[in-house]
């Protein structure tokens, strides 16, 4: 394609980061270490406390690339449909092994994408999860049902296949406009477990509505912690009679609705500033999130979320739910290009996270786990793949029964009944079960979990026991 | 109307319709009325493109480093254009459908990305006052939608390899650029199925039959010059492909017959017959005046707009009263001078809109007077939330712009009432203090070389009352209480300053007052 006359640069970069994938290797004898020391941390912890980590990946994870058929059969098949990518001698150093032996949907054996070398040591530690084929169902439905019209026994998540919808729900179980997601519902059963209830949910990547609650708010924190309002803090070329005037102006009520909800919006501001920064202030956390050269917005986010872990007990949080988020996986195009890199970020962010939870003694009480948009088309449309439905997630951390697989492996096809066309995946787990599991896990109740997730009843097992 | 029009009045429109109220413009639209100082806007000439700024700041020049390659220069372009080019209102409309079609800086990569936004910025400004159907087929040709949405390299479908037609494009035209994903009534409302369900418009299927009209279609690359270098093994290309409309290859096209909403494209339907066929068709679709009406309202007067208000806007939309439909100069008229907009603020407690964070510093720049020192406008992305505006032109996160026309703010009073209040969507404890810091220094030293100047209020800084009254009708047209000019006017007496004081003082001052007033709530709501 013409492409390549207009991207030199990019074309350069996949050249040399490729070069360095041996390299990263090297970290595997640190990871493998700790994950060991993460079992002893668990078994001692004495403190209460658990967090859910929700790390999504926008724009729909190319789960095909992500997690890719390895044994010579399955790796035929995608090679037939899908065409380029990984070769498996590339694939050959992360290779996934269960600890114990599975068999999946025609004798499949997967392969991280190369540039997870950090999250396959964790698999083979037992501290990560792969979830196969997990998506937005209402209710089970099977290929038949969705080619029927029959939507009153069987309905269908509303606008499948759409960015903005099918993030929220994933994170709320509704399409776009829902104000209410799981992640708040959890919070709002565990909010009066914390000192400052405004800290049960927390979101380091911007407004999202997975922590917001029916009662609970999503509190948002940067990348740096809590920001101040320097003109009150310091009033520079003003004085303090404009500092003081500031602070009465912005934070003051109104009779006008929109008026008033800024001036509350800065009264959290300022309040948890003072005691989020001063709890940070005090911390000493050695843990790196800079495993690998170059940015890392996702990193930089579990970055902040350690560091208010590490703060727990002087913030006085026992139960909390965090979101952070990594952008730019609708790879219509160039996919292998930027995927690549992506990955290389989740490897990075994740495995640091993760370590870091080891060194604060808490690595069997934070969970993780992955979430995005939707799965791929596992066609391709030139160099890149469409907006599917069902998709493959990790679960990670001390706790996590991992080494192995849940869920059910799809067939490698775009034409067998667990696909919708185009191998868009009809997941065969919903988010619900996935949701349920976490919440479980959490503290949450099997008698409450309906009012977290009202759809749950419609799926016959509830929980995967992943965790 | 001429004379009826008084300041107030006249500030609230013109920073509805444009960034600022300068005296001068409130004087325009006293003497000529709402419709006459419409019709001078839309004849009014255009300022300086962004394609032609750049070139003229020698943005296009070949240099070892590489700089064909780089970013920085589209933020450039795009500040330059909004604090410093003239035709405020053109300007302010195209930022407005920047929000509606959106592409972003952030992904655009290989060769030129400044001159693809600025080729895409100068085309929304182009069609500002045009019709919206030629508006949509440039969007779709455009080269910078082209990469960012994947129409340039799509390929028909491919037997022998399995591969399909991207259907990004295809999709977010339908979902965000068009019609929606609800059948709606004229005034907005949702259309229900006997089930009380609302009516989808299309289906995955139609997505699918649409991305074949959008395939075969690269940059234009026949006015592209190459030239050879030494410091790298292919040669740079010139910058007129971000200029042109993509061309179409035969060879790349898919032939195969296209079903979507009800029309029936015939195989082999000549690619540029079949684009015509599927605007057309998209054109006409009754969702249309509704769907974009809605948001316009919503940027320039208020998140919530009456259903008739709606509907009033989607008439103009359908027929601008010559039988026109698409015409945008009656979008905007519809939308700027409705009863619903130009009546005094109600006692509605929910009325109005969150200023969104740029428009608050541009209104503020082109108030109080910036310029350049350099005429590099070397303003980088605003985008952080921790110490930027929260908010960056031309560069959303994604497609679906910075916020959602649907965004409910949760457990507020907009939540309860069931209102919507789409920029509340990037308003949180991070971008609270992020803005006002941001602001502490900008308005104070600039931003780069960007300086403010103050000219007109220098005179004025040692007395609080003229100032802040001055200060609320030009930023916020009279919106601050009695109380909040009492509470700025009694922190700035504080340290007195007479005519005779030094310029730094003054120039303290008057930041130290601008900061108050573009941090109030009162001054943030836009009523």
């Amino acid at each position: 394609m013409s492409n390549v006359i207009t991207t030199p640069v990019t074309r350069r970069t996949v050249l040399r980061r490729a070069g360095g994938i041996a390299a990263l290797g090297a970290a595997a004898p640190l990871l493998h270490g700790l994950t060991a020391a993460g079992d002893a941390a668990a078994a001692t912890g004495a403190n209460d406390y658990r967090a859910l980590v929700c790390v999504f990946l926008y724009g729909g994870n190319d789960h095909a690339s992500t997690l890719v058929p390895y044994d010579r059969a399955n790796y035929a098949r995608h090679l037939r449909i899908r065409g380029g990518g990984f070769t498996r001698k590339d694939l050959a150093d992360t290779v996934l092994t269960p600890r114990a032996a599975q068999t999946l949907t025609d004798d499949q054996q997967f392969a991280f994408a190369p540039y997870l070398p950090r999250l396959k040591v964790l698999f083979d530690g037992g501290k990560l999860a792969p979830v196969l084929n997990v998506g937005s169902l209402i209710t089970p439905v099977t290929r038949a049902q969705f080619d029927g019209n029959n939507r009153a026994l069987y309905p269908l998540p509303p606008k499948l296949f759409s960015h903005n919808d099918q993030q929220c729900y994933w994170q709320a179980l509704g399409s776009e406009g829902s104000s209410i997601g799981w992640g708040g519902r959890i919070g709002d059963y565990a909010m009066e477990a914390n000192d400052h209830s405004l800290l049960t949910c927390v979101s380091a990547s911007g407004n999202a509505v997975f922590v917001s609650g029916d009662k609970v708010l999503q509190y948002q924190v940067s990348p740096k912690g809590a920001i101040p309002v320097e003109p009150i803090l310091d009033p520079k070329y003003t004085s303090q009679a404009i500092a003081a005037a500031m602070r009465q102006l912005i934070t003051r009520p109104s009779s006008h609705a929109l008026e008033n909800e800024l001036g509350i919006l800065a009264r959290r501001s300022l309040d948890m500033e003072r005691v989020v920064n001063g709890a940070l202030s005090k911390l000493n956390l050695q843990s790196s999130f800079d495993l690998v050269p170059g940015d890392n917005p996702l990193a930089d986010q579990l970055g902040i979320v350690a560091r208010l872990i590490a703060a727990r007990g002087e913030l006085g949080s026992r139960r909390q739910v965090f979101f952070v988020s990594l952008d730019g996986f609708d790879h219509h195009s160039d996919l292998a290009l930027k995927h690549n890199d992506l990955m290389q970020k989740l490897d990075e962010a994740l495995a640091a996270f993760y370590i870091a939870t080891v060194e604060l003694g808490v690595a069997g009480q934070v969970t993780s786990f992955t979430a995005s948009d939707f799965g791929r088309t596992l066609v391709k449309n030139g160099d890149g793949s469409d907006h599917g439905w069902g998709s493959h997630h990790f679960i990670v951390g001390g706790a996590v029964k991992g080494g192995q697989y849940y869920g059910t492996a799809p067939q490698v096809s775009a034409t067998s009944d667990d696909q919708v066309g185009q191998g868009r995946l009809l997941p065969s787990t919903a988010i619900d079960q996935y949701a349920a599991t976490l919440a479980r896990w959490f503290g949450v109740p099997d008698g409450e979990m309906a009012t977290i997730l009202p759809n749950i009843g419609n799926f016959e097992r509830r929980y995967l026991d992943f965790v | 109307m001429a004379g009826t029009i008084n300041e107030q009045q006249a500030a609230r429109f013109l920073l509805r319709a444009q960034f600022s109220a300068r005296d001068e413009d409130i004087r325009a639209l006293q003497a000529a009325g709402y419709d006459g100082w419409l019709d001078a806007q839309f004849a009014a000439p255009r300022g300086q493109r962004g394609y032609d700024w750049l070139n003229a700041t020698g943005h296009n020049a070949v240099t070892a480093e590489g700089r064909y390659f780089w970013p920085q220069a589209g933020d450039f372009m795009i500040w330059n254009q909004l604090l410093a080019q003239p035709g405020e209102m053109r300007l302010r409309s195209t930022f407005a459908l920047s929000q509606f079609f959106v592409i972003s800086l952030n992904p655009i990569d290989g060769f030129w990305p400044p001159y693809i936004t600025a080729s895409w910025w100068d085309m929304l400004g182009d069609e500002a006052f045009g019709n919206f159907r030629t508006l949509l087929e440039r969007v779709t040709l455009n080269a910078g939608m082209g990469m960012y949405l994947n129409t340039k390299g799509n390929l028909k479908a491919d037997e022998k390899t399995g591969r399909q037609p991207d259907e990004n494009y295809a999709r977010e035209i339908m979902q965000l650029f068009s019609i929606g994903l609800i059948e709606l009534n004229p005034d907005g409302s949702e259309k229900t199925g006997p089930d009380g369900r609302p009516l989808e418009t299309y289906v995955q299927d139609d997505v699918t039959n649409l991305a074949r009209v959008f395939t075969g279609y690269d940059h234009d690359m026949r006015r592209v010059k190459r030239q050879t270098v030494k410091w790298q093994d292919y040669p740079v290309i010139s910058t007129e492909f971000t200029l042109d409309p993509m061309v179409v290859d035969p060879d790349g096209h898919s032939a195969e017959a296209v079903t979507f909403l009800g029309l029936t494209i015939p195989a082999a339907t000549p690619p540029a017959d079949a684009l015509k066929a599927a605007l057309d068709r998209l054109f006409a679709h009754p969702n249309v005046g509704p769907f974009f009406g809605r948001q316009m309202i919503q940027r320039l007067v208020m998140s919530n707009p009456s259903p008739a208000y709606i509907a009033r806007v989607a008439a103009a939309f359908d027929d601008n009263g010559a039988g026109v439909r698409g015409d945008l100069k009656a979008v905007w008229r519809a939308v700027l001078t409705d009863e619903e907009a130009l009546a005094p603020p109600p006692a509605d407690p929910l009325h109005g809109k969150l200023r969104e964070p740029v428009l608050r510093f541009v209104s503020w720049a082109r108030t109080v007077g910036t310029t350049s020192e350099t005429g590099a406008y070397e303003f980088h992305s605003t985008a952080r939330a921790d110490e930027g505006l929260g908010q960056s032109p031309l560069r959303s996160p994604s497609v679906f712009n910075f916020y959602r026309p649907g965004y409910v703010p949760p457990q507020t009073a907009m939540a309860r009432a069931n209102k919507v209040a789409p920029e509340f969507q990037i308003a949180n404890e991070t971008s609270l203090a992020g803005y006002i810091n941001f602001l502490q220094w900008a308005i104070r030293w600039g931003y780069n070389d960007v300086k403010p100047g103050y000219g007109e209020l220098l005179p004025i800084a040692h007395d609080p009352k003229a100032l802040v009254s001055w200060l609320n009708l030009h930023l916020a047209a009279n919106q601050l209480s009695e109380e909040s000019c009492a509470l700025i006017e009694h922190a700035l007496g504080e340290t007195p300053l007479t005519a005779d004081s030094d310029r730094e003082s003054k120039l303290n001052t008057l930041a130290g007052a601008c900061m108050l007033v573009l941090s109030a709530p009162e001054y943030l709501v836009q009523k």
